[in-house]
């Protein structure tokens, strides 16, 4: 069966951890645990009709005492990267992540993922930092793991691109 | 490269008249020993006979007192005698390989889960936690079961890394139970998932070490008693791993030694 390594990162609580849990269990907790290391779960999808594996590598969130681990993201042949669309920064400051992940795996099948799209009334995002993304060949979602909305066409879209990509 | 010197100790504490729980330090070595060859330099050989990971386990037995050790030490040695056979001769950082060895660790956690079933009455048998590292420097490959705890210590955080596998804390993640509820109530106590038990969930995680980290597995004989602020203190004491296994498991015991108590302390340098 064809396997793919899926890496989720961004910045501390931007959702990454809830997504998959999503995806996964469809399952969503409004607790919030940081992830230590790296959390791994697995999930089958069908990509045209064949089976594919997603090994699905959530990594810790980057945060002002840990940085992004570029080790984690070997092997990687797909990348979420999430964005908590109540806080700006995770967005604008989303160039400096991709930097990385781009120097340590290449140019893969990439998702960006503006998560907590629930949150309306908190929304931090504006049509210029949405903008601002498209400069990038990523694929943008906009996603809520509470209610489950653009989470499934992330993750399956991110399969699809990663099995053309082969 | 990154070693790590480990250090195991469990003691039946103040109350209980035997010990349920089970430790486990081991090394897995793929080993090529060269007795003559033509080949010009030995050297080449080295790759096959270095240590290639080290496995760290701790396991706390439940369902009465026989019953309970029994579970541990049937999944103990399921578990060691399974990784044994079937990971022995990875040795990490090829992709490929590494997804492999994720899906054999898994394998060895069920395996030991059929075993300790097999074991158990039609009612619901003997059960046991387990939380294992396999420790391939730098990369420590992490599984859990239940509610015994793996942390991981770096500088002066001291973090848990695994999340118990419990009824309250299963129900604070559906949000009925505030997280508060869940620590201190009788479901605190009940478990999820178990090796053996009715559902067993298996949590995978990976942690890459750096020297000087410190890496903690522990049965809930210690964090019943030892909050994780004391713990940190005695981590970040210095020491050597067994000095750090010996303060915990005391403090475990000054703080009432209410259940079995099992530690195990990895030093990475």
């Amino acid at each position: 069966m064809i396997q793919k390594k899926v890496c989720m990162v961004g910045f501390f609580a931007t959702g990454k951890t809830c997504l998959v849990r999503r995806f996964v269990h469809s399952k969503f907790s409004e607790k919030y645990l940081s992830t230590v290391g790296v959390k791994i779960d697995r999930k089958e999808v069908a990509v045209d009709g064949q089976p594919v594996n997603l090994l699905l590598w959530d990594l810790e969130g980057r945060d002002g005492e840990q940085d992004l681990q570029l080790s984690y993201l070997r092997g990687a042949s797909g990348v979420i990267y999430v964005v908590d669309g109540t806080r700006r920064e995770t967005c604008t400051r989303l160039k400096e992540l991709r930097h990385a992940v781009r120097a340590a795996v290449g140019d893969t099948p990439a998702v960006v993922a503006l998560n907590k799209a629930d949150l309306t009334d908190q929304w931090a995002l504006t049509g210029a930092d949405t903008d601002a993304l498209a400069a990038f060949p990523w694929h943008v979602f906009t996603t809520s793991a509470k209610t489950g909305d653009g989470v499934e066409a992330a993750f399956l879209w991110l399969a699809e691109n990663m099995v053309k990509a082969t | 490269m990154t070693t790590i010197r480990a250090f195991g100790l469990t003691h039946v504490g103040r109350v209980r008249e035997s010990n349920e729980d089970q430790f486990f330090i081991g090394t897995l070595h793929k080993v090529l020993e060269v007795q003559q060859t033509s080949l010009e330099s030995k050297e080449a050989f080295d790759y096959f006979t270095r240590t290639d990971a080290q496995l760290l386990v701790v396991a706390d037995g439940v369902g009465g007192s026989a019953g309970g050790r029994r579970a541990s030490r049937i999944a103990v040695h399921t578990l060691t005698t399974y990784l044994s056979q079937t990971a022995g001769c990875y040795t990490g950082f090829d992709v490929e390989q590494e997804d492999e060895f994720l899906l054999r660790l898994e394998k060895a956690l069920t395996r030991a889960h059929e075993v300790v079933r097999s074991v158990g009455t039609e009612t619901g048998g003997p059960a046991t936690t387990l939380t294992l590292a396999v420790v391939i420097g730098p990369r420590a490959y992490l599984a859990h079961v239940g509610d015994s705890r793996a942390y991981h210590f770096r500088g002066d955080r001291l973090r848990q890394v695994t999340r118990d596998q419990t009824m309250g804390e299963f129900l604070a993640d559906e949000g009925a139970l505030t997280e508060e509820q869940a620590r201190a109530g009788p479901l605190s106590n009940v478990l999820s998932s178990a090796i053996g038990g009715s559902e067993m969930l298996p949590a995978i995680g990976v942690l890459d070490l750096q020297p000087k980290d410190t890496l903690l597995l522990c049965t809930d004989g210690l964090t019943k008693h030892v909050d994780d602020e004391a713990i940190k203190a005695m981590v970040a004491a210095g020491g050597s791993a067994e000095q750090v296994c010996r303060a915990l498991v005391d403090a475990a015991l000054a703080g009432g030694g209410t259940d079995n108590v099992t530690v195990v302390v990895a030093r990475a340098s």
